[in-house]
């Protein structure tokens, strides 16, 4: 890192049971080398200050539990060297778009509710068949390579979170779940396209994307929702391309 | 809760979001000057018809008035001179850059939401750079930001003759 041996981290502080009011808290936390800002989150937790609240679980950037935003772009932050920062303060917020429960926890109960609404899932016409699958669904390589960059989403919200359009129209369901629309859309095994195009084929649907491509800048798993929602776009358009 | 905000801080929190494009890269500042160039393109439109309006005599258009001929060129005359100062020769010159960007950088738009000129799927490794941004898109980003200016230096010149 920048020959720094600590880092002051500002931190969004809310708590509602207290007065209610978000402020920001200073803490000076030693680095070592490859620290990550979860890193210095748990130290701050674990020798300076118990009441912070975050969120966190694999430490590995699968879970995608450690979302916030850090030095004003949402980033995991179990996947975000402070070497990489290249700053001596740090500032660490919530997720924007989204409610904050406590200091840098956001609720993720809308981003989830989109997530659904676009029925992530393979449907079948058949319900038994459904329900109780009798054989395998054979795909070729190129059948896979269709959706599979879009099926290493991990639901981090990062994407929602950078979204222009979602902090201005709480409708929209937001790249993450258009982008699973067009994943599931795009499977060869898949049998509901016109139920998928029904969900999205609104003002406050697919149409309201502006193309910003932030979702796809802050992704850490390379999903490019913003391509994703493009190419739906050109399905819904021109009619489905798959064979 | 937090979240629960009022329609100022939503307002603010919105135009913060439209408005602030760095960090999130070449897309997002495609997006915000679109944005903008569009709200002034707008409001320029609303202030043409208002003064053509007024040229041509406002309402009492639909009126024939004996002195119609006289009226006209009357009120022409006053609106000419009015707009004829360097601060609105320099507005219509960044109305040119705007014009300009917004409508190569718009037909680029349109493609794009056509599916044409991105990239494919393509499995990702790390260091993994958006095929949605590609390199034609990135080209006629910088193409609309050069017709803009094109037509900037043009108008500039035009007004007030810095080339010659």
């Amino acid at each position: 890192m920048s020959g720094a041996s600590e880092v002051l981290l500002r931190v969004y502080r809310y708590n509602p049971s207290n007065s209610g009011k978000p402020h920001y808290q200073n803490y000076r936390v030693p680095t070592f080398r490859g620290m990550t800002v979860l890193d210095a989150l748990i130290y701050i937790k674990e020798n300076l200050d118990p009441t912070l609240s975050i969120r966190y679980s694999c430490r590995m950037a699968s879970c995608g539990s450690c979302g916030m935003t850090i030095n004003g772009l949402p980033r995991l932050a179990c996947f975000t060297q402070i070497s990489e920062l290249k700053s001596k303060y740090i500032l660490v917020q919530p997720l924007r778009n989204l409610p904050v429960i406590k200091d840098l926890v956001a609720d993720l109960d809308e981003f989830f509710n989109k997530h659904r609404l676009v029925k992530p899932y393979l449907i079948r016409r058949d319900v038994e068949e459904q329900e109780n699958p009798r054989e395998q669904y054979r795909q070729s390589d190129e059948e896979l390579e269709r959706y599979v960059q879009f099926a290493y989403c991990i639901k981090c919200a990062l994407c929602y979170s950078a979204c222009p359009v979602v902090s201005t129209d709480k409708n929209f369901p937001g790249p993450q779940a258009l982008a699973q629309l067009y994943r599931y859309y795009i499977d060869t095994r898949d049998e509901a396209s016109e139920e998928r195009i029904r969900i999205v084929n609104n003002a406050h649907g697919i149409w309201r994307c502006h193309f910003a491509d932030s979702c796809s800048q802050v992704c850490p798993k390379g999903v490019d929702p913003a391509l994703a929602i493009q190419l739906m776009r050109r399905e819904m358009m021109f009619g489905p391309s798959r064979g | 809760m937090a979240g629960r905000r009022n329609g100022l801080a939503v307002l603010v929190e919105a135009l913060r979001t439209w408005l602030i494009p760095y960090r999130y890269g070449l897309e997002r500042w495609s997006y915000t000057l679109q944005r903008i160039s569009g709200v002034v393109i707008t409001l320029y439109f609303v202030a043409h018809i208002v003064e053509t309006g007024y040229v041509v005599g406002g309402p009492s258009v639909w009126t024939i008035r004996p002195d119609a001929q006289q009226y006209a060129e009357r009120v022409w005359t006053e609106t000419i001179k009015f707009l004829s100062n360097p601060l609105f020769d320099a507005g219509l010159a960044i109305i040119g850059f705007f014009v300009a960007f917004h409508t190569i950088n718009g037909i680029r738009l349109f493609l794009a939401h056509f599916g044409w000129g991105l990239g494919r799927p393509t499995r990702p490794e790390p260091m993994h750079r958006p095929q949605s941004m590609s390199p034609i898109q990135r080209a006629l980003f910088w193409a609309s930001i050069a017709f803009a200016v094109f037509a900037l230096v043009y108008t500039i010149d035009a007004f007030f003759g810095v080339l010659a």
